[in-house]
């Protein structure tokens, strides 16, 4: 089982990739924790990136669903969602 | 005459080659500020009913406001008003660039363009001797905006057309420095009266009614903006390309002719790409404006030119399914030379790729594919070939060669680049907005979708409120005329600052979902004391308070008279819908159909104080005086 993570631009530049591929993760909170430990080097700094994301999956934000405990399956994407305005 | 205005509309006419200066109409003023909401006055007392767009009859009208040609931040714009030749409805688009500012400069607060000329000629007009001189253009008919601008005088402020305007391709635009008035094909009207340029200067100033605490107040604006983490931090670093990742994120980026939200090479075309990779070191801005949005890139064999926004990046980069951000920069640069809108270029060219991938379209485009594209934006802004048939947008390919289920626009203009089934408020706000499906008559999906307190986008509280409040907001802030990103600024730096997903954040976003709509629209009608920055700068100019409800007020009005203006013209309540492809199909895995469009429409009207079929009610029209 396989789900995709959308990192914001700070993030992926910190991790050197764009996107994760994350094996075994069956809910938002497992999601998170897993993209935290690719920080190993540097936890407080996925702490500073991450302040003001909002988490979606698949466009949602998990605030209007289950929180940290929606569940996730096969497929989906996780995103790290900023606020920004553009035109 | 008020402050804040020059006091006077030129009168230009092309066939007889005269022209005219008439006192500014106090009384219109009153009711609709300027720009935008002055010219729809004008165009619809002195058009009849039916004109061709591309007509002689039809006016063009360049409208300043009371902001203008003052040192307000984001406040000098100009608006376009005529009859559009893509919708057949109202047209208008407003443009940033130094235009306004000769405008005021030359004392000239409206100027109208009358009937047609007998070959190509450009405008110079001077203000301060009350002269226009009506100058061949032949040598100009072709050039491209860039080099049609760089060969006339330093001294005027100019707006121009390019070969698309000319060529009467329906969505060119009007372009003033490296700023595009874009939408709804105002650039075509201006090439039917074979007018290539109007180059205006002067030297007056802005007369206002309390100089000083204008100056005070704006000083303390500047720092506001600097402080914001918007105007002052993302828009300033990034650019408008700075939510890229956001719509990305939220499922909302228009991918494969609106087939998706989610473009996996999104990043590569985000304004964080660009700032990191492409740019040049130059941010550029509209005349004293300090967010600085505009990017500068080098587009090979060009040099350095005007970077893409994010509507482009979307329209032109997801929505193609190209990722190649040095591309759109350059299809961006062509665009812009030729003078025409990259939303309506971007969305037509995805429907073409659609058309060509079901069969019904033999042409060698694909999505992904750069192959081509190049030479196809030039084709269709000289009308040559397949691009001659691209040039007249996405609704006419689609009476061509069928495909109105997947064909993406709203009245004829194409939708710009926020996915309505992720934010249902913008989609009421394309499907009844009266210039067609476009997102900055109102930027709904800023309170839903994108902006740093947001409600949930996918339910159907205040789905029909928003769009209200903001389209009316719009339709005030393109009269003064100031640029939009201004209401950006509107939620403060401490909301920002918020971890989403704190109690604090979520108690306020709980309150505001569930706030009831006549609250939040009550609220935002109390007419009292000018609190933002807008509001204090009319007050401060014009003399006359300018508060929420003033605004809310004549921001309805201006609605309201657009959509009489379209009622006249024959549009109906069949074209507030939104493309099939978005009421029927579902990109989010837990929806099961697209967008309720159904469910708030009726509502959306009834708050508006419309028939059910969505006409005015007589007793609307009269409380907001709108004469008809
Ligand atoms: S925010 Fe950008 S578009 Fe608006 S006035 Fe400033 S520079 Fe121009």
């Amino acid at each position: 089982m396989s789900v995709a993570v959308q990192l914001t631009y700070a993030m992926a530049k910190e991790l050197g990739a764009q996107r994760l591929e994350l094996e075994g993760a069956k809910t938002v909170a497992d999601v998170l924790r897993m993209t935290r430990e690719r920080f190993a080097a540097d936890p407080a700094r996925y702490d500073e990136l991450t302040r003001v994301a909002a988490v979606a999956v698949n466009g949602v934000l998990v605030h209007y669903k289950r929180g940290a405990k929606t569940p996730v399956r096969d497929g989906d994407t996780v995103a790290f969602v900023k606020a920004a305005a553009g035109g | 005459m008020i402050k804040g205005y020059a006091g006077r509309v030129l009168e230009v006419d092309l066939r007889a080659r005269t022209f005219s200066f008439a006192p500014l109409d106090e009384e219109i003023a009153r009711l609709y500020i300027g720009g935008k909401g002055y010219g729809t006055r004008l165009l619809y007392d002195r058009t009849p009913a039916g004109i061709d767009p591309l007509g002689p009859e039809n006016l063009l009208i360049f409208a300043t406001g009371p902001l203008n040609g003052s040192v307000a931040p984001q406040s000098n714009r100009f608006a376009v008003i005529c009859k559009s030749p893509l919708t057949g409805g109202i047209g208008n688009a407003t443009c940033g660039g130094s235009f306004a500012l000769g405008m005021k400069k030359a004392g000239i607060d409206i100027l109208i363009v009358t009937h047609r000329a007998d070959r190509p000629l450009r405008l110079e007009i001077d203000g301060d001797r009350d002269a226009v001189e009506f100058l061949d253009a032949g040598d100009l008919w072709g050039q491209g905006t860039y080099a049609t601008q760089k060969l006339l005088s330093r001294k005027h402020q100019h707006a121009v057309i390019g070969p698309a305007g000319e060529n009467l391709v329906l969505f060119a635009g009007i372009v003033s420095n490296e700023r595009i008035a874009g939408r709804t094909g105002v650039g075509a009207v201006m090439g039917s009266k074979l007018l290539k340029a109007v180059s205006v200067r002067g030297s007056r100033k802005l007369d206002m009614e309390d100089p000083e605490k204008f100056k005070a107040y704006t000083k303390e604006v500047r720092k506001l903006f600097e402080d914001h983490p918007v105007l002052g931090e993302s828009m300033k670093r990034y650019g408008t390309g700075g939510i890229v990742n956001t719509t990305n994120g939220r499922n909302i980026l228009p991918t494969r002719n609106f087939q998706k939200g989610h473009f996996d090479r999104a990043m590569d075309i985000s304004g964080e790409f660009l700032e990191d990779h492409e740019l040049k070191g130059v941010k550029t801005s509209c005349i004293h404006c300090p967010v600085t949005c505009g990017r500068d890139v080098e587009v090979e064999g060009v040099g350095v030119v005007k970077g893409p926004e994010y509507e482009t990046l979307a329209l032109l980069g997801s929505n193609l399914e190209i990722g190649d951000i040095k591309k759109v920069s350059e299809w961006n640069y062509h665009a812009d030379d030729l003078g025409m809108d990259t939303i309506s270029l971007g969305a037509t060219l995805s429907f073409a790729m659609e058309l060509v991938e079901r069969g019904m379209l033999d042409a060698t485009l694909h999505f992904g594919d750069q192959t081509g594209i190049t030479e196809l934006i030039q084709d269709i802004g000289h009308r040559r070939g397949l691009g001659a048939e691209l040039a007249d947008g996405t609704k006419r390919l689609a009476a061509k060669y069928g495909g109105h289920d997947f064909a993406m626009h709203v009245k004829g203009l194409e939708l710009s680049a926020y996915d309505p089934r992720g934010s249902f408020a913008q989609g009421v706000e394309y499907a009844t907005t009266n210039r067609g499906g476009c997102h900055v008559q109102g930027a709904s999906m800023y309170m839903e979708s994108v902006g740093p307190l947001t409600i949930n986008p996918q339910n159907l509280k205040l789905k029909a409120d928003i769009p209200i409040m903001q389209q009316n907001i719009a339709c005030a802030i393109n009269s003064m005329v100031l640029c939009i990103f201004t209401t950006y600024g509107m939620i403060p730096k401490a909301v920002h600052e918020m971890d989403p997903s704190s109690f604090t954040h979520r108690a306020l976003a709980f309150a505001f979902e569930n706030l009831p709509g006549w609250m939040l629209r009550g609220s935002m009608r109390i007419k009292g004391k000018p609190m933002l920055w807008f509001e204090k700068w009319l007050t401060y100019i014009t003399g006359t308070t300018f508060s929420s409800g003033h605004l809310q007020e004549i921001g309805a009005r201006i609605f309201n008279l657009e959509r009489m203006y379209n009622l006249r013209e024959g549009l109906s309540a069949a074209d507030d819908t939104l493309p099939p492809r978005i009421l029927h199909e579902s990109t989010f895995p837990d929806m099961d159909s697209g967008h309720p469009l159904h469910l708030l429409l009726p509502r959306y009207y009834k708050k508006r104080g419309w028939s059910a079929d969505g006409v005015p009610l007589p007793r609307t029209l009269e409380k907001l005086q709108v004469r008809v």
